[in-house]
């Protein structure tokens, strides 16, 4: 399984491309109607994923990422109207009957929500909350199935998990309610795990071990992640690959090394400059977000960046395409900013790999 | 003692107190008593307010004066009313209720038979109307705003607008006189005849029990439907890959069911108002009607005791909802980090 998982790391992304992707999605829309005003929460969204690997989405709040994850688990309520596609091992996963999604939610994705406080049951024992997790899946006896609980519990460094296994949600701090969700989550061994903000509810000590956490798990079972975040910097330290989402559609994409050292799109670049971080050019001047994100009822025509983007010219009414313009780097703009003079690469990342752990 | 050794030592009374179960149980048992009193000391205050007493209503329009005086110091009516209260209460802390001021009977075995009535009425109502509220507001709310969701609604938002007693009428001549199913009025007693005792409080219970039965499915469907929707628990259990039912049952109504007992715990209180007047339409010998017969013939004793038993019970009701709690909710009775 390592052995497979590092064929894969090390190779080239370039020659990968033409090798079937574990998750592509295309042209994502997503909008709900609510009080008879249509919302366009996801505008056409496209990304794709290979097995084992980490995929950061970051974008500011209300931009769609966890919409956007969810409609791969048919876990949106029934106001949404999703279209367009998001294949995973080349099954379609949009407009799928809800008994077969239902069978592959957690066995083939599984998620982990932002609030460890407000995932997990009450009332249920954790024991009983894995274990339910374990029996979807499988046709295991009760008692096997916990058996691997109190082994899943160990694999997210759960302290005594054995004891763990009986107590309820309540009786365990916020990091420890996590790893139980993250249990949950390998319970059916999926080959995808969404982790929509993880860590924004944890203290930095315990994000940290969180993360270190899934990267480790990624490696041992060589499950691919896709990592929700707000949080560049997180995204810089741990993922391969960087989606970075703005009103509802994917406006840069890139290893994260690669874009770290080589940002084209005007919005990154002002995430970047909030993102303490990172180096700067001394004296550069602060690039601050001014201006409000796009209210996703009343989305702007042509780029949904212009209102706030300093390069906006005329041209910028028409929609720029998402496409490849470098190999392997994917940008939405028409004026995309060129390297700075003189530096190879100004960012923190560096090298090809992205991976600054 | 010190602090070690008073740990160690701790006698079965210690560590029984130091259940928390046992402990909301004294403090509830401890605060009946401050309620009962007020309510007792209020309800004699209150009816030496209004005019006439038992002497006059047992001798009736025509009598003297003379009569009536001479009757009042039989009864011991001449004395000024916080010492009749102190009497009252002297005997009622023993556990003496004292004898009916009209009947000559003792309180107490009165207050046996009638309680039995109520309690019968109030149990079958409250009984069926849960047994019927819990699947079809679990079934309204696995398709919420669905056909059976919206009929539902539709039949517990008219049951909560019908005021009790006209249910009761329109109950009386719907099935006792139109299609005379059932009697409209009287009570079978259950040593007399079991399925007569059932059938003469058909009506009653269901006059009693419709609204309950309606309050109870429009809550639980709603709290149902805001923890489907709105709880990330349930997305989570989702998420894992467990059908809807499981999701609906073991995940949300779980959770749905402390606020279900605390609506059902209030709602035992205030049922007794609903059973005096039932009591009255359908000429049931219950704790109501005693009272109500009571209160007109200034029976003071019973009143007093029938006051006392409702207060009582009222107090009882929230214990057990306060119980149910610790019983139920992991969090309560594994305490909160
Ligand atoms: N059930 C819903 N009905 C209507 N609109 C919704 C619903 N769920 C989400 N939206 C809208 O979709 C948009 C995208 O929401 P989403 O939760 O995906 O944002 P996000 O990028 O995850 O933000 P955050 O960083 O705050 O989590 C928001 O404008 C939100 O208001
Ligand atoms: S397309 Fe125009 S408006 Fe949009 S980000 Fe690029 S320069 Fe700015
Ligand atoms: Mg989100």
């Amino acid at each position: 399984m390592t052995v497979e998982r590092d064929e894969v790391l090390t190779a080239d992304p370039a020659e990968r491309a033409g090798a079937a992707a574990l998750l592509e999605i295309r042209d994502l829309r997503i909008r709900f109607t609510r009080g008879g005003r249509r919302v366009h929460a996801v505008n056409g969204l496209s990304y794709r994923l290979d097995a084992g690997q980490m995929l950061a989405i970051i974008g500011e709040s209300g931009s769609g990422k966890s919409v956007s994850a969810r409609a791969l688990l048919g876990l949106l309520p029934s106001s949404a109207e999703v279209s367009g596609s998001a294949r995973f091992e080349g099954a379609e996963l949009i407009g799928m009957p809800e008994r077969e999604i239902r069978r592959r939610r957690g066995r083939d994705i599984a998620m982990v929500f932002q609030d460890p406080a407000r995932s997990l049951n009450p009332t249920m024992r954790i024991g009983a909350q894995i274990t339910e997790a374990i029996r979807a899946h499988s046709g295991i006896g009760r008692k096997e199935a916990g058996e691997r609980a109190v082994e899943l519990l160990k694999l997210v460094r759960l302290p005594a998990a054995e004891r763990r296994f009986h107590e309820y949600p309540h009786q365990l701090s916020g990091g420890m309610r996590q790893r139980v969700v993250i249990a949950i989550a390998l319970a059916g061994e999926p080959r995808l795990l969404i982790a929509d903000e993880a860590t924004t509810a944890l203290d930095v000590t315990t994000q940290a071990q969180i993360m270190q956490l899934l990267v480790e798990l990624q490696e041992r079972l060589g499950m691919a992640v896709v990592m929700i975040s707000h949080d560049l910097g997180l995204a810089a330290s741990y993922a391969q690959h960087v989606v970075v989402m703005y009103a509802g559609r994917a406006v840069e994409y890139a290893s994260a090394g690669r874009l770290f050292g080589h940002v084209r799109m005007p919005y990154t670049r002002a995430l970047l400059g909030a993102v303490p971080l990172l180096e700067r050019e001394p004296h550069a001047p602060l690039p601050v977000i001014s201006g409000q994100p796009p209210d996703p009822a009343a989305i702007p025509k042509g780029c949904a960046f212009r209102p706030r983007c300093a390069s906006a010219t005329g041209r910028c009414e028409q929609a720029p395409p998402f496409s490849e313009h470098e190999p392997g780097h994917w940008w939405a703009c028409w004026h995309p900013a060129e390297d700075p003079p003189g530096g190879s690469g100004g960012g923190g990342g560096g090298g090809e790999d992205g991976a600054t752990r | 003692m010190t602090a070690v050794t008073a740990g160690r030592h701790r006698g079965v009374g210690a560590r029984l107190f130091a259940s928390p179960s046992v402990r909301l149980v004294g403090n509830r048992l401890l605060m009946a008593i401050p309620i009962t009193l007020g309510v007792s000391i209020l309800t004699f205050w209150v009816l030496n307010l209004i005019p006439g007493n038992a002497a006059q209503q047992l001798l009736g329009a025509d009598a003297t004066p003379e009569q009536i005086r001479a009757m009042e110091l039989q009864l011991g009516l001449d004395k000024p009313a916080p010492l009749r209260y102190l009497d009252w209460l002297g005997g009622a802390v023993t556990g003496d209720l004292g004898r009916s001021l009209v009947s000559g009977q003792s309180v107490a075995g009165q207050l046996g038979e009638r309680l039995a009535v109520t309690g019968e009425l109030v149990a079958m109502a409250f009984v069926v109307s849960l047994v019927l509220a819990v699947p079809v507001a679990l079934l309204a709310a696995y398709r919420p705003n669905r056909l059976f969701d919206r009929l539902s609604m539709f039949v517990s938002v008219t049951g909560l607008s019908v005021a009790n007693y006209v249910l009761a009428l329109v109950l009386v001549l719907v099935f006792a006189v139109r299609f005379a199913v059932f009697p409209a009025i009287g009570f079978v007693p259950l040593s007399e005849s079991v399925g007569g005792n059932l059938h003469s409080l058909v009506l009653p219970s269901a006059a009693i029990g419709i609204p309950m039965f309606c309050l109870y499915t429009r809550f639980l469907r709603g709290d149902l439907v805001d923890q489907m929707q709105g709880q990330d628990y349930v997305v989570t259990a989702q998420a894992k890959g467990v059908g809807p039912w499981r999701v609906l049952l073991r995940h949300a109504f779980r959770n749905s069911s402390f606020g279900l007992i605390t609506v059902v715990g209030l709602n035992l209180s205030t049922l007794i108002g609903a059973t005096v007047i039932i009591e009255q339409i359908f000429a049931l010998p219950g704790l109501g009607q005693l009272m109500l017969q009571a209160i007109n013939t200034r029976d003071m004793a019973v009143v007093q005791a029938c006051v006392v038993v409702f207060a009582v019970v009222a107090v009882l009701a929230n214990l057990l909802t306060d119980l149910l709690y610790a019983v139920l909710d992991p969090r309560i009775r594994y305490g909160s980090r």
